[in-house]
């Protein structure tokens, strides 16, 4: 569909994100989609470590050592705290897929749940990662 | 109290201002957004907006209080100017004409295509064609629209692709005729759907369900014609 404005040189009022407010249902899903491209990057650097780890001993020991350095287990810490938050995030769009949480209080508490139970699988993770 | 306004005049201005005015309000009282614009445009009467019944029935004021979309004549000063100043801008992501009037083209154009109007090819028998009350129950929810734009200009999705998204509004009407018994182009309103854009750019973020001044719910509806067209794929 062809849509032709009158005047294109009309000024718009979209100011982001001072001025227009969003909602938090609206952050949890802006922030879904970063982590996803964010895990573009993130699930390469997982496959690289696995296939590290499986290619000999050395390699393997390798690794380990590799990973007692502070910013390398960092930044696995933030890949695998993306891929807990996109997760999570996901299972929720799966729930409203099926008509759950689909009201106005629904919704606000799904975006709410998804951020508590990936801030508590990230808690986690971070013990995983650092025990 | 302190008001910003978005200011913009075609003939005059290069580009949109915000306008700071002193409002009195009565001591005690607690207007609508609506009147407030009202005593401002006695201070400056070249301020330039919408509006009609002045009771939530028309659809022609909706506009942006601090942020969030609603109708001016049915939203509460203390309701949205919390932090005791009140900013009214127009509805985000349509064009502006001047100050809070917006080109609403883009909006009508989204809701004409949906097909608003019932489709029957079928005899009329020379009565209304008639309807259960169980039928005419899966209206509710749906019929109450007054088009108001409120929910299509507060989703992003609709802000980034007005052309080929039809957005929460065009949407719901969309599911209204879907969901009608009477109705016989169930086939030809879905596959008029089925493509990336028309209803698959709804995020499920639920702007619509947060502004409507009807308390109405686009996403479900949207739901519901993903539904369809799975049903109808499979």
């Amino acid at each position: 569909m062809q849509i032709d404005p009158v005047n294109n040189k009309r000024p718009v009022n979209l100011d982001l994100p001072t001025v227009v407010r969003q909602p938090f249902p609206a952050l949890i899903s802006i922030t879904h989609r970063v982590s996803g491209v964010f895990l573009l990057v993130g699930v390469g650097f997982l496959l690289y470590l696995l296939q590290e780890s499986f290619s000999s001993p050395s390699s393997f020991a390798e690794l380990q050592s590799l990973l007692d350095g502070v910013g390398v287990r960092l930044f696995l810490w933030l890949v695998v705290s993306a891929l807990l938050y996109h997760w999570v995030a996901g299972v929720r769009h799966l729930l409203m897929d099926i008509g759950v949480g689909e009201t106005l209080r629904g919704g606000r508490f799904g975006a709410m749940a998804v951020a508590a139970i990936s801030a508590v699988l990230i808690a986690l993770a971070g013990v995983w990662i650092w025990s | 109290m302190q008001v910003s306004v978005y200011r913009y005049n075609p003939d005059s201005d290069n580009a949109p201002y915000m306008q700071d005015l002193e409002v009195d309000i009565p001591a005690g009282r607690d207007l609508m957004v609506l009147d407030v614009m009202h005593l401002l445009k006695e201070q400056d009467e070249t301020l330039v907006f919408r509006r009609s019944c002045r009771e939530g029935v028309c659809g022609s004021d909706g506009v942006n209080m601090n942020g969030k979309n609603g109708l001016a004549c049915v939203t509460p000063v203390s309701e949205v100017a919390t932090s005791g100043k009140l900013v009214i801008r127009p509805l985000p992501g349509l064009p502006v004409i001047r100050d809070l009037v917006v080109d609403m083209s883009m909006f009508y154009a989204q809701y004409e295509r949906i097909q608003p109007y019932l489709m029957n090819d079928e005899p009329t028998t020379g009565i209304e064609r008639l309807q259960s009350p169980e039928e005419r129950e899966k209206l509710d929810g749906l019929y109450e629209c007054i088009l108001c734009a409120c929910c299509s200009t507060s989703c992003p999705s609709f802000w980034w692709n007005p052309d080929r998204f039809v957005g929460p509004a065009g949407l719901l009407q969309a599911y209204r005729f879907l969901a009608d018994s009477r109705d016989r182009a169930t086939e030809e309103r879905l596959s008029s759907l089925q493509d990336p854009f028309s209803v698959f750019r709804c995020r499920g973020i639920m702007n619509c369900v947060n502004v409507c001044p009807k308390g109405l719910n686009p996403t479900r509806a949207i739901g519901h014609i993903r539904s369809m067209l799975l049903r109808r794929a499979s």
